[in-house]
């Protein structure tokens, strides 16, 4: 069964959103334990602080998800085209820190995840 | 009486050296309420651990799923006999321990490091295979790839220079 492009491409886009779901619900959760871990003893109540919380299911739920989306999307279409659109998801996870967790994104740091994307799809067309 | 003082002079120096750690912990709780949290030699060193152990776990997942690529899953019975094939291989118990190994890093990294310069710096693994596969298995790397990894890693210092704090006072 062939799958148009366009579809592909939504279908990368949307294991991108899942990821990044999964990861502003877990820093979420760190940002609101606020340890400061400078020992492995820190490192372990990190560990139990997040196991009890609801929200780590939710992101482990969403980067599974974003997983099987993502190997059905290998089984479908070309390796270097799949993992070049798939860079789409450091502009996604970079707005989304801006918007959600009130991360500042400077212009310096806007001009290095572009560079990051020019980089990668360079990378994965070669 | 000699050692007694010298208990009380340690106590007294202990006690310095609390309120100094104190005075150090409310400077970082108040670094950490700013939201500028910088790049540090060693949340790097975790970072590429991280991306190594990715690699690990993934080429443990294909050694998993290789001897077996003649399986064909038809219905929910196949799917849960492959299940069961494949819970008895290494490879796999492997994969999953460095996986666990990876959730406990990339936490720790999170807890120190804003997530929009986390998860760029982490592309460092587009750098490290093909250098990886270049050193390790011959492989040669085109002009257009080189340029590409220099894209990434102006891109990647461009994001730790952004996460660089300005030093602030206590107030």
């Amino acid at each position: 069964m062939k799958f148009p492009v366009i579809v592909i491409v939504a279908l990368i886009i949307v294991t991108d959103l899942f990821d990044t779901i999964s990861q502003l619900s877990l820093k979420s959760k760190i940002n609101a334990l606020d340890l400061h871990i400078d020992s492995f003893k820190k490192i372990l109540h990190l560990m139990l602080g997040l196991l009890k919380a609801r929200r780590l299911w939710v992101s482990f739920f969403f980067s599974t998800l974003s997983l099987l989306i993502w190997l059905f999307v290998l089984s479908k279409a070309d390796l270097n085209f799949a993992y070049s659109i798939d860079s789409m998801r450091y502009i996604f996870i970079a707005f989304a820190s801006w918007l959600l967790l009130r991360e500042t994104v400077s212009p310096l740091r806007w001009l290095g995840i572009i560079s990051i994307v020019l980089g990668i799809i360079l990378v994965t067309l070669s | 009486m000699k050692a007694l003082s010298g208990r009380f002079n340690f106590h007294l120096k202990d006690c310095f050296f609390r309120r100094n750690c104190y005075n150090k912990l409310l400077y970082k709780i108040s670094l950490s309420m700013s939201g500028k949290k910088h790049i540090t030699l060693k949340i790097l060193l975790f970072l590429i651990t991280t991306d190594l152990l990715e690699t690990v776990a993934q080429f443990c997942f294909k050694k998993t799923a290789l001897p077996r690529s003649e399986f064909e899953v038809k219905s929910f019975l196949d799917a849960l006999f492959f299940v069961k094939e494949v819970a008895f291989s290494p490879y796999l118990w492997a994969g999953f321990l460095s996986a666990l190994a990876i959730f406990i890093i990339w936490c720790t990294i999170l807890s120190r490091l804003d997530l929009s310069v986390a998860v760029p710096v982490a592309s460092f693994s587009y750098i490290t295979i093909p250098v990886i596969s270049a050193l390790f298995f011959h492989e040669s790397i085109p002009p257009l790839r080189w340029a590409g990894i220099s894209f990434i890693l102006t891109g990647v210092m461009l994001v730790s220079l952004s996460s660089k704090h300005k030093p602030q006072t206590l107030q």
